[in-house]
């Protein structure tokens, strides 16, 4: 075999694509990410909020591509496809096209000005056709990388954009390249795409103006989107009273061949309905639907607030037909309820378009040789959640399946640990690590400003009196060195500023000119390299918020750009240079729990290279999996189960610990100190970082007779009989959301109705001839998983839908079960005696929970399960470095999913025991001893838990910081009454110096 | 200043990184024209935001301060970070009422990185209502 | 009643067709004196705003004069010429204005009396046409303000870009070294003008006081589909803003050019 290769292939530059570039480039290995668009970001750049917490897409997506825009081990390839792969897992050799841009990335800067002045106009596919941008375009405004593309097709060749580029970026003779990649993993990330709606034609998109797709809507609903976020008619430009959702188009449906569930649209769906409220009040939405499937962790909380906070109405009726009114344009929608056809004019109509394949997914899977399923999507099992039909080559996100964006970005974590593991060996290899000159000692110096001001093409020069601006900074105390440059962020000007520090021996540096969020991490580099701490440069915005906004007062837009510079130099004299706190790491992980989840977790790191610790609290491994007798997908578990029960038993870095508990943990991320009770004794462990991963239990139902009459069994007890070959029964009712979705607990448990059509169908199988009910609230059958909720239906178990008003009763009268349900389509009251009554019974938190939260100092729901850093792009991490959760212990879930967010916990766990010592950010908050009080509120305030108190002397106890922990907010600097606590680069001091100059214009020397 | 010349207020932005001050570079991708009374400093979160900041803007002759965080609940990088600064801001400006200082010179608004209009539009009203307000009345010289 | 006296204007460019009027009065040939001629360096110099600007003015008809093609004392400032005249031509239609009223004519310095048969013709051609509807005391207050709208769109630079690119695309060769179909051109050059001439008007009609989709519509005698859709467009490149709301109806404002 040959040589494995340290480096990851990453096809689509998605959500998805880039958190598993993210984790893998963070754990020391070259990562190649190849997008077929000019940009990353996928489809949640185009997104408005996101459910269930309705925050802002933008606003937590920008940083992570940014981030990976910047990372020095991940190479961008955009605007590119994969040609051919050969070889095998470990060392592959994959042939890339890049196909021509004709704007060199070196070069171009994003400042626009070839877009302003193109005479041609194309649709803008990013604002869903809704809008018009130029020939020569960027994707999205906060683009990464902000490099603009000549879009070929469009553009007639004048000239033009050449012409006005300073940066002399334009290039029309580029051509398409080959580019050969060596790696020795791959990651297929490549997305979905969004069912074309106007192929059902009954819906008449596409020949009605006011009737748009969800994702048209989502753009409609952006503030950066063609409407400014105000919900306008594309027909007349109105606000719409009244609008339709109707869901499911392109999913669950035969003509359309898409039989499968979209997973995401129900949720989409009502979080689109929830913003359009908040956007346009009093707007009336109303969701055509057939089962809301709000599966997901507090998705059910959202679905109910939607109905009680924001008045959206639901119907439960497929929508045969929609026509619009002549002259209003309004949608006519026939729909069915209560038995009754009924119409109703709408203003607006979205339909909720389901997710497909990406179009050239046969083409992919052909060149990489890889096993599609009958829908295209890729090919995937129970077990191998994360692995394609070839060795080496994962997938992740909704190319393995329609899903939200939490459950690709835990999948995406989790391929790169399946990636990682191939190449464990190669880790380090091909990361680049810089060589940087020693660190000039400035202390006891007096302050030695430069200042480089940056016309930025006419961007900045064209509004702002850029020399004159030099000139004042000139007369500024301190300041030995001002400059223009055309744009100080070229390749170039870096060099520059290395030399004027090394000439005029400057000892703060400022740049005035964009925007520090995308461009300080480049000065602060440079200045670095010079030999500077990188903490002594500053940055001012003279571009984004001064020349930009004020074209049209370049005077007054000077005077601003003067103030910044005079506030921000006077900030500078001030800075100090900032230690990046390291910590060492102990390359070890303690697992709590010892289910497949915590097992999966287990195998995963240990084939990384790690110890591994496993606690598990019964005296056997494997968990919940131990109950499970047979699959819905087929496979066998029990098989499975004793398979990784002996590979962690026989690998050697892995300890188990049976009936064994934790008992207390102290420490922080890299340096962890637990105490088990094992057999009777207290053990102490040294680990670097903790996986929970307790699962969750099955609730004991006190509803429907349970306990009270035998024939009352729950789901798990029936598979029990069934696979003893005990099942005998010749009618049987189960009734699901048994526990769940209700007043206490009003989310749903997800794997019920999966695991009811599973019994079912296995009931079906051993017994055709035996009558199965299921009284249901919705069935939950999303993804693939519909097909088998279709085939249940066809083998005659019935379905039959119930409400909470309305809910089944269980009577046992003189021995007899009776189940007493209202039949809704035939609108009567049903009797009927089955012989077995089985519940769906929800699935709850362990109640071990509370306490585990309490000594690892982490978070749980309101209704008990563990509550992860950030619901959206951080499922498997806890706001506590170095803490990770996965399985049950975060929201059931069935095993596949679990089995993806265990590889994803240890591959975010890798990130950190990867390294020999972690460096952190130098922004941290310190105290000072003298003036600590110890009153705690820092303590209190801070959502790290980086705050401990500690003994200065027997009777004085002062805070201390745990600068492992700090990310270096501020809130305890500002909170603390004796002002003990400073902020590193954001000192009181430093700002209010900063505040005083801006206001008053002399600064004292 | 002369007589005639209208009434131009300094408005000091404190603005966290994440959210608002991304919220205010979009603006000016998008080119929204607004105001040039106000300067920005870049604070990591709103939670930073220490009400001697505000009270030394004012000293100093600011004529209005805006706090600009992620909104609720849940966008704050910091986790919670915008609630402390909405406690802390309640707070400050029953001080300033009894102190004589109206109020409305402290804004606090919550934008998103992706709400550069709405940016704009903040900018816009403040400068608008302190033009209404008048100048800061510590403005010239008052022993604080 | 008095017979309708035509008043035209006439570029003439300072070598050939200035040199040929005055070789027309030195032939002491006889044309109609509803000429008043404008010398200009080149046709090629003749700006369409300055022209649409004319015919706001109250002009009958236009008639612009430069060397044959070939003879251009600047080269090609005459064929450049007639690319401009061509595209103030399609926005002129759209003005309600007859495209007619705008001629553009070949005199060398040698063609006296060529000169002289060509603005007898235009006159001969305008007195049949009839005034212009902006001619005289009370100007078609509704094409005044299309002409006006067409002003501006002539200065946009898109427009502009277009004209000025528009000889080297069709007849040499584009960056890519290809050549650009000149039906294609005019294709995109036809859609150009009709998209930046309504956008104007929208422009001009949102710039006194704020104003909803539905005036618009009503005012353009436009699809409001069409009228969002350009709407969407302005404001992104900072030419428009949503003002506020009016029951269902959002108003809009037009802010003045970056």
């Amino acid at each position: 075999m040959k040589d494995k290769v340290g480096a990851v292939l990453v096809v689509g530059g998605g959500i998805a694509g880039i958190q598993a570039a993210l984790d893998l480039a963070d754990s020391g290995f070259r990562v190649y990410v190849v997008e077929d668009t000019p940009s990353i970001g996928g489809t949640m750049t185009q997104l408005d909020k996101t459910f269930p917490t309705n925050d802002c897409a933008m606003c937590i997506l920008a940083p992570k591509l940014v981030g990976a825009g910047r990372h020095a081990n991940i190479h961008l390839i955009t605007n590119a496809e994969i040609r051919k792969v050969e070889g095998e897992a470990g060392n592959f050799k994959v042939t890339v096209t890049r196909r021509a841009r004709y704007v060199d990335s070196e070069k171009c800067t994003g400042c626009g000005v070839c877009a302003q002045e193109c005479p041609v106009e194309a649709i803008d596919e990013y604002d869903e056709g809704l809008n018009r941008r130029s020939a020569i375009f960027v994707k999205y405004l906060q683009a990464v990388p902000s490099t603009f593309i000549i879009d070929r097709e469009k553009c007639i060749g004048c000239g033009t954009c050449q012409e006005v580029c300073r940066a002399d970026a334009v290039r029309y003779e580029d051509k398409d390249e080959h580019v050969e990649l060596n790696v020795g993993a791959i990651i297929l990330a490549p997305g979905f795409e969004e069912y074309n709606p106007s192929l059902k034609s009954e819906y008449g998109y596409g020949r009605y103006p006011n009737i748009v797709s969800s994702i048209e809507f989502e753009r409609i609903l952006s503030a950066t989107g063609p409407y400014s976020g105000v919900v306008l008619r594309p027909s007349d430009g109105k606000i719409p009273k009244k609008i339709a959702f109707i869901q499911c188009v392109g999913s669950r449906d035969e003509t359309t061949g898409n039989t499968y569930c979209s997973s995401a649209c129900c949720m989409y769906g009502i979080k689109e309905a929830v913003i359009a409220q908040e956007h346009t009040p009093g707007v009336e939405c109303t969701i055509f639907f057939m089962d809301i499937r709000a599966y997901g962790k507090e998705f059910d909380a959202y679905y109910n607030r939607a109905k009680e906070e924001y008045k959206v109405r639901f119907v439960r009726s497929r929508i045969p037909k929609v026509e619009e009114v002549p002259g209003s344009r309004n949608l006519l929608v026939r729909y069915v309820a209560e038995g009754e056809l009924k119409e109703e004019e709408f203003g607006l109509v979205v339909l909720s378009v389901g997710m497909r394949p990406p179009k050239y997914a046969k083409e992919l899977a052909e060149i990489l040789g890889i096993k599609l399923n009958k829908y295209n999507f890729c090919s995937t099992n129970t077990f191998s959640p994360l692995g394609t039909s070839r060795h080496g080559i994962y997938v992740c996100g909704a190319f393995a399946g329609p899903k939200d964006i939490p459950e690709s970005v835990a999948q995406a974590s989790g391929a790169a640990a399946e990636a990682a593991s191939i190449i464990a060996s190669e880790r380090g290899k091909l990361a680049t690590v810089k060589k940087l000159p020693p660190e000039k000692d400035v202390s006891g110096e007096k302050p030695r400003v430069g200042v480089f001001v940056c016309h930025c093409g006419i961007n900045i020069g064209g509004t702002v009196n850029v020399p004159e601006v030099v000139e004042y900074a000139k007369t500024l105390p301190d300041v030995v060195y001002a400059e223009h440059n055309l744009y100080t962020c070229s390749e170039d000007t870096q060099k520059r500023i290395r030399e004027k520090i090394e000439e005029f021996n400057l000892n703060r540096v400022i740049v005035a000119s964009c925007t520090p969020r995308t461009h300080e991490p480049l000065f602060r580099e440079t200045v670095r390299e010079a030999g500077l701490n990188p903490y002594l440069f500053e940055m001012t915005n003279i571009r984004d918020q001064c020349s930009w906004v004020h074209i049209r007062e370049p005077k007054k837009a000077t005077e601003k750009a003067k103030d910044l510079v005079r506030s921000i130099v006077a900030k500078a004299r001030l800075l100090r240079p900032l230690k990046k706190p390291t910590v060492n790491v102990i390359p070890a992980g303690l697992i709590i729990g010892g289910g497949i989840v915590g097992m999966t977790a287990a195998l995963e790191l240990a084939r990384q290279g790690f110890e591994v610790h496993v606690v598990e609290k019964e005296k056997e491994l494997g968990g919940h999996l131990r109950t499970l007798h047979y699959l819905l997908e087929g496979e066998d578990p029990k098989e499975q189960l004793s398979k990784t029960v002996k590979q962690v038993m026989e690998n050697d870095k892995i300890h188990v610990y049976l009936g064994a508990q934790v008992v207390d943990v102290s420490g922080f991320v890299g340096n962890f100190k637990s105490k088990i009770m094992f057999n009777g004794e207290e053990k102490e462990i040294e680990h670097g970082i903790i996986i929970v991963a307790t699962g969750a239990v099955e609730y004991k139902p006190t509803e429907y007779l349970y306990g009270l009459d035998l024939r009352v069994l729950t789901q798990h007890e029936l598979e029990e009989k069934i696979s003893k070959e005990e099942f005998k029964a010749e009618k049987v009712v189960m009734i699901q959301c048994v526990g769940a979705r209700t007043k206490e607990r009003p989310n749903c448990s997800r794997i019920c109705c999966g695991q009811a059509i599973k019994n079912a169908l296995k009931i079906k199988e051993v017994r055709p001839e035996t009558d199965v009910y299921i009284l249901y609230k919705d069935v939950r059958s999303y993804g693939f998983k519909e097909d088998y909720y279709r085939k249940a239906a066809e083998k005659g178990v019935l379905f039959i839908n119930y409400d909470d008003e309305r809910k089944p009763q269980a009577t046992n009268e003189n021995a007899k079960l009776k189940i007493k349900f209202w039949e809704p389509v035939i609108k009567t009251e049903v009797e009927i005696e089955p012989n077995l009554l089985i519940l769906s019974a929800a699935t709850i938190p362990n109640p071990d929970n509370k306490q585990l939260s309490e000594m690892l100092k982490v978070p749980l729901t309101k209704g008990g399960f563990f509550l992860e850093a950030h619901m959206k792009l951080r499922p498997v991490d806890f706001a506590t470095d170095g803490v990770f959760l996965c399985g049950m212990a975060h929201s059931p879930k069935y095993i596949d999913e679990s089995i993806a967010q265990a590889c994803a916990a240890s591959a975010r766990a890798a990130t950190i025991l990867s390294k020999k010592a972690l460096e952190m950010e130098g922004i941290v908050a310190n105290v000072d001893e003298d003036l600590c009080s110890g009153c705690r509120i820092c303590e209190s305030l801070c959502p790290y838990s980086a705050i401990e108190m500690k003994e200065q002397t027997e009777e004085k106890r002062v805070a201390h910081v745990i600068e492992a922990l700090c990310k270096g907010c501020g809130v305890c600097g500002t909170a603390c009454p004796t002002k003990a606590v400073t902020m590193g680069h954001f000192t009181t001091d430093e700002i209010m110096a900063q505040v005083k100059a801006t206001l008053v214009e002399e600064i004292k020397a | 200043m002369s007589e005639k010349e209208e009434f131009e207020p300094k408005i000091i932005g404190f603005l966290c990184n994440w959210c608002a001050y991304a919220g205010a570079d979009l603006a000016g991708v998008s080119r929204m024209q607004y105001p040039p009374n106000i300067r920005i400093v870049r604070v990591m979160c709103s939670g930073r935001v220490d009400p001697s900041f505000i009270l030394e803007a004012l000293k100093d002759g600011a004529d209005g301060v805006l706090v600009a965080g992620c909104h609720l609940p849940s966008d704050c990088h910091y986790i919670s970070g915008n609630f402390k600064a909405l406690r802390r801001i309640k707070l400050l400006k029953k001080v300033l009422e009894q102190f004589g200082i109206e109020p409305e010179r402290v804004r606090l608004e919550w934008i998103s990185a992706s709400e550069g209009d709405k940016f704009a539009t903040v900018v816009k009203d403040m400068v608008d209502q302190i033009k209404k307000i008048g100048p800061n009345p510590l403005k010239g010289g008052i022993e604080a | 009643m008095v017979e309708f006296e035509p008043k035209i204007i006439g570029f003439l460019c300072n070598w050939c067709s200035y040199a040929g009027a005055d070789l027309a009065g030195v032939s002491r040939i006889q044309y109609p004196p509803n000429i008043r001629v404008i010398r200009v360096m080149c046709s090629g110099r003749v700006d369409p705003v300055i022209v649409l600007e004319m015919f706001a003015d109250g002009a009958d008809g236009i008639l612009v004069m430069g060397c044959h093609p070939g003879e251009c004392h600047y080269l090609e400032g005459n064929l450049y010429a007639e690319r401009r005249i061509k595209m103030l031509k399609r926005l002129i239609a759209c003005t309600g204005l007859e495209p007619e009223r705008l001629r553009l004519e070949w005199v060398s310095a040698a063609e006296g009396s060529r000169f002289a048969d060509i603005v007898t013709d235009f006159t001969n051609q305008l007195k049949s046409l009839g005034p212009s509807a902006l001619a005289g005391e009370k100007p078609d207050e509704n094409i005044l303000s299309c002409v006006r709208a067409a002003e501006r769109a002539a200065g946009t630079s898109r427009l502009r870009t277009l004209v000025g690119r528009e000889k080297k695309l069709t007849e040499e060769e584009n960056v890519y070294g290809e050549k650009v179909a000149q039906e294609e051109f005019d294709e995109l050059m036809e859609e150009s003008v009709k998209e930046e001439y309504l956008r104007s008007r929208i422009y001009l009609l949102a710039k006194d006081e704020s104003i909803s989709i539905e005036e618009l519509t009503k005012h353009l005698s436009a699809d409001s589909e069409i009228v969002l859709r350009h709407i969407v467009v302005m404001k992104r490149r900072g030419l428009l803003k949503m003002d506020r709301i009016e029951g269902d109806n959002p108003l809009y404002t037009a802010l003045e050019a970056i």
